[in-house]
């Protein structure tokens, strides 16, 4: 097509050139000729790049039998590598029940030091001992997870640990440790092992922490008697001293360190709490108010009592006599109704307050049992919030409840004791009073007149 | 003296399950039983001198009738009665006491028992063990010394009251 259009251009140039002169023929042949020419040289040109790509193909043909000829040599490899293979798997199973066979009833024993060192890893890392002979654990715990056969010298060891947690069970032992301070730092101190139950510090009870691996003191100690045997135990030199241990291996100990302190108990009963104590505290409060106003009235009634002759106006006795005094002239039955008047105008003074002890004595349990029931709605709070699921978030309101009862006992018992003394005494002064000074007034006129 | 060591410790022991609350139980049944026994001495051995010298002085004097010697006897058997009466209100409330004491045992006790449960939670009942023989054990101690002092002390309030009404009866106006 390009050539078509060439020749086509090439003609109307020759046109165009020719026909403003006409005269020009030989240009024309000379075209004509150049044509011819370009005809061959072209087709020339066409046949050589045929041969070109033609050359190229077989080219291309040869490089792909080669691929063919190199997959063919993998794919051999192939087949050969799968044989070793499968022959390499059967040496294996082979070689492996060899080696069973040569165990023999060695495996059991593998399984068994396993099974051991599994036991005792658990054992040893909490025991106590583990305090004196450090890092033991590890040994242990890597024997108990292996996959490989182990060797003699773990072996040794396993049986060496096992022989020293049995020995040191049955020893009671001093050596120095670092303690761990429960405020902070740590000192080197000579530390008491008895057995596999307790550690002793000099004077109290030492935890071991299997965790950390440290000693640390015990955050409350037990009751003063068990502790105090502790400091005559490490005193001892010979012979036998008694020793308080915790049998379950430093569990018993542990649940000391979670109790609560008395004040914290005390503060765990909140606001009913808070009222008891001051109910508690009005009760004595009145109480004494109540002992030596009638200890004062008692001794002064007992100092009338030997000086009738001269009634005193400053106790209740001394103005009953004044009554007889001032009515001497009288008949008995005026001066008795006198005297009974003048008694009844004492006796309120005497039993004051008596009978707001025995209230308060009387309410203090009954607060108790108002932190009880409100407790118990914190509790139901708690369940509908949390469900039952976990007795720890029920058993911290629960437990409130009980020290607002037992809060509400304590303070009543004392008031109680209290309000028997108070009214055995207000009793006994309006005895006095209201039986027996008729008497006195009596013996007071016959003496008189004799 | 061994044998009074291992009573000791035996009793200690108790004490130790049964938490501290057992020595207020203690003391009151103590102190309840002092003043009992205080109080029979008194019956069987004071009081009978103090009574016949309250007969023999009644016998002794000439007028027995007139108002003066009305209240003079009622004077006298007061006395009386204010001394055969001294400390039983306190004995009834020791009485009345121990089984308060024994509750405030038990509340103590399932204070502990509870304190247990918020630490451990309810997986061990071992360690609830200890709180729960500290919640019956008073209960029961507060029982036994309450009951111990209930015969006693009504009997003990019978007798005051028979001698007070024989006193009464002996002195008769002649």
């Amino acid at each position: 097509m390009r050539k078509v259009l060439v020749s086509i251009s090439v003609a109307a140039a020759v046109l165009f050139t020719a026909l403003p002169a006409s005269a020009n023929v030989a240009s024309l042949d000379q075209l004509l000729k150049q044509v011819k020419q370009d005809r061959i040289s072209e087709r020339k040109l066409n046949k050589e790049r045929e041969q070109e790509f033609l050359d190229e193909r077989a080219d291309k043909l040869s490089l792909l039998k080669k691929a063919k000829r190199a997959q063919a040599a993998e794919e051999a490899r192939q087949v050969k590598l799968q044989k070793q293979f499968n022959a390499n798997e059967l040496a294996l199973v082979e070689k492996e029940t060899e080696l069973e066979n040569a165990k023999g009833t060695l495996g059991e024993m593998f399984g068994v030091v396993r099974q051991a060192a599994g036991d005792t890893v658990g054992r040893i890392s909490t025991s106590i001992v583990s305090a004196q002979y450090k890092g033991r654990g590890e040994l242990l715990s890597k024997l108990a997870e292996a996959k490989e056969l182990p060797t003699l010298k773990e072996l040794e060891d396993l049986w060496f640990a096992l022989q020293t947690e049995m020995t040191e069970s049955g020893k009671v032992v001093k050596f120095n440790a670092e303690v761990v301070e429960l405020e902070g730092g740590s000192t080197e101190q000579t530390v008491t092992r008895v057995g596999t139950f307790n550690l002793l510090g000099e004077d109290k009870y030492l935890l071991f922490g299997s965790d950390t691996a440290t000693v640390q003191p015990l955050g409350r100690q037990p009751d003063g008697y068990i502790v105090g045997a502790v400091s005559t135990f490490n005193q001892a030199t010979a012979g036998f001293e008694p020793l308080y241990i915790d049998p379950s291996q430093g569990l018993i100990l542990g649940l000391q360190t979670a109790k609560a302190t008395i004040t914290e108990r005390y503060h765990q009963g909140g606001l009913v709490g808070y009222i008891i104590t001051g109910v508690l505290a009005l009760g004595f409060l009145i109480a004494i108010e109540r002992f030596i106003t009638l200890g004062l009235i008692g001794a002064k009634i007992r100092r009338q009592l030997k000086n009738t002759d001269a009634p005193n106006e400053g106790n209740p006795l001394g103005r009953i006599l004044k009554v007889y005094q001032e009515n001497k002239a009288s008949d008995t039955e005026n001066l008795e109704l006198k005297l009974d008047e003048a008694v009844l105008r004492e006796t309120p003074r005497i039993e004051r307050g008596v009978a707001i002890i025995k209230i308060l004595a009387a309410i203090a349990p009954l607060l108790g049992l108002l932190g009880t029931v409100t407790g118990m709605i914190k509790t139901f709070e708690s369940i509908t919030l949390f469900g039952t699921g976990d007795p720890k978030v029920m058993a911290g309101s629960i437990s409130m409840a009980l020290v607002t009862t037992a809060q509400g006992l304590i303070a009543a018992l004392p008031l109680i004791l209290v309000h028997s003394l108070v009214a055995a005494r207000s009793k006994s002064i309006v005895q006095v009073l209201d039986e027996q000074s008729a008497g006195i007034v009596a013996a007071h006129a016959e003496q008189e007149k004799a | 003296m061994i044998y009074l060591m291992e009573l000791w410790e035996s009793v200690r022991n108790f004490i130790a399950t049964g938490g501290d609350v057992l020595w207020i139980v203690a003391a009151a049944l103590f102190l309840m039983w002092v003043l009992m026994i205080e109080r029979y001495w008194f019956l069987y051995v004071e009081f009978p001198r103090v009574r016949n010298a309250i007969v023999a002085n009644w016998d002794a004097r000439a007028d027995t009738t007139s108002w003066y010697a009305h209240r003079i006897r009622e004077a006298w058997i007061s006395e009386a009665a204010e001394k055969l009466n001294a400390r039983m209100l306190f004995i009834k409330t020791l009485v009345a006491i121990c089984p308060l004491i024994g509750l405030l045992g038990t509340v103590t006790g399932m204070i502990a028992v509870f304190e247990i449960m918020a630490v451990q939670g309810t997986g061990n009942p071992r360690l609830m063990a200890s709180g729960i023989s500290m919640a019956t054990v008073p209960t029961m101690a507060g029982m036994v010394a309450a009951l111990s002092g209930v015969f006693f002390s009504s009997r003990l309030e019978a007798k005051v009251k028979v001698a007070r009404e024989s006193l009464i009866d002996s002195l008769p106006h002649h």
